[in-house]
């Protein structure tokens, strides 16, 4: 299948869903709904948590679907309302007395193979502490980091996401990595990733 | 500018340098520093290691989607067309 008849299957299924096509709106938003948990699991860190919200994501897209002008791809626009309602459940999180971290099993951090048990846990050890580095991070910081340096978006791409201007992006985007670094430290990170 | 300016100002753009954010002019201010000063010198290090290490995490195995994900249009949204509210 050529990119164009992809682009042209979407518009399709985007026209239809407009009209009130529920199965296209499942099927057009179904594309991306494998990444979409993902995005949602990296923000919140809990499985549970990360379903409910994309539940709310896919029912508020498709409360606002007839307001979609295609001023950004289909995804992109999905993409912001997931963004939003992670925050959204983040400040709930906040104010109840018990929050829930992203933990390590989550946030999975590839594992350098070695046979050396002592050089194994320093990497599992690091592998936790930027988990609960990352979790610590207020969620707007955490958003831009989660898109530009997990998800690989650009920057103009993360910034339309977030809903901030590219400058705005980019200073989220330094902060977070400047409290990530001093969480870790400089020489744990060198020495498993420098 | 002495040792001291240099030092907090390269500090503060570390993320800067490895995003490739800094004109030529701060490029090589930050260049000329490091190489002088063991502490940035090690924080340029690290600061490319992170970003290694969280761009790692995009090499999970994939995960699945729960197949509740539609559930909630499902009831509202079946054969009518969608609810005008704000998004």
């Amino acid at each position: 299948m050529t990119k164009t008849e992809v682009t042209d299957t979407e518009a399709s299924l985007l026209a239809r869903a407009q009209a009130g096509d529920i199965d296209a709106f499942e099927q057009l938003s179904g594309a991306y709904a494998d990444r979409l948990f993902m995005l949602l699991l990296r923000l919140l860190g809990n499985p549970e948590e990360a379903g409910e919200v994309a539940q709310e994501v896919m029912l508020r897209a498709w409360q606002g679907i007839p307001r979609f002008q295609g001023r950004s791809s289909y995804f992109t626009w999905l993409y912001r309302i997931a963004v939003n309602e992670a925050n959204r459940a983040l400040e709930r999180r906040a104010r109840r007395p018990a929050s829930v971290s992203i933990g390590p099993d989550e946030l999975d951090l590839p594992t350098p193979r070695t046979d050396d048990p002592a050089r194994q846990a320093e990497n599992n050890e690091l592998r936790r502490t930027l988990a609960d580095a990352l979790a610590m991070l207020p969620p707007p910081l955490r958003t831009a980091i989660v898109l530009r340096d997990v998800e690989g978006f650009s920057t103009q791409e993360a910034a339309e996401i977030a809903g901030v201007t590219p400058a705005a992006f980019k200073s989220r985007l330094h902060q977070a990595r400047l409290q990530v670094r001093a969480a870790i430290g400089d020489d744990a990170l060198i020495a498993v990733g420098g | 500018m002495g040792f001291a300016d240099d030092h907090q100002w390269s500090q503060r753009h570390l993320s800067h340098y490895v995003e490739g954010d800094l004109s030529h002019r701060a490029r090589s201010r930050l260049d000329r520093h490091a190489r002088d000063c063991a502490e940035c010198g090690r924080g340029l290090r690290a600061m490319r290691a992170l970003a290694r290490l969280v761009r790692g995490l995009d090499g999970l195995a994939p995960v699945r989607a729960p197949g509740t994900i539609f559930d909630r249009i499902r009831p509202a949204g079946a054969g009518g067309s969608p609810a005008p509210q704000t998004v």
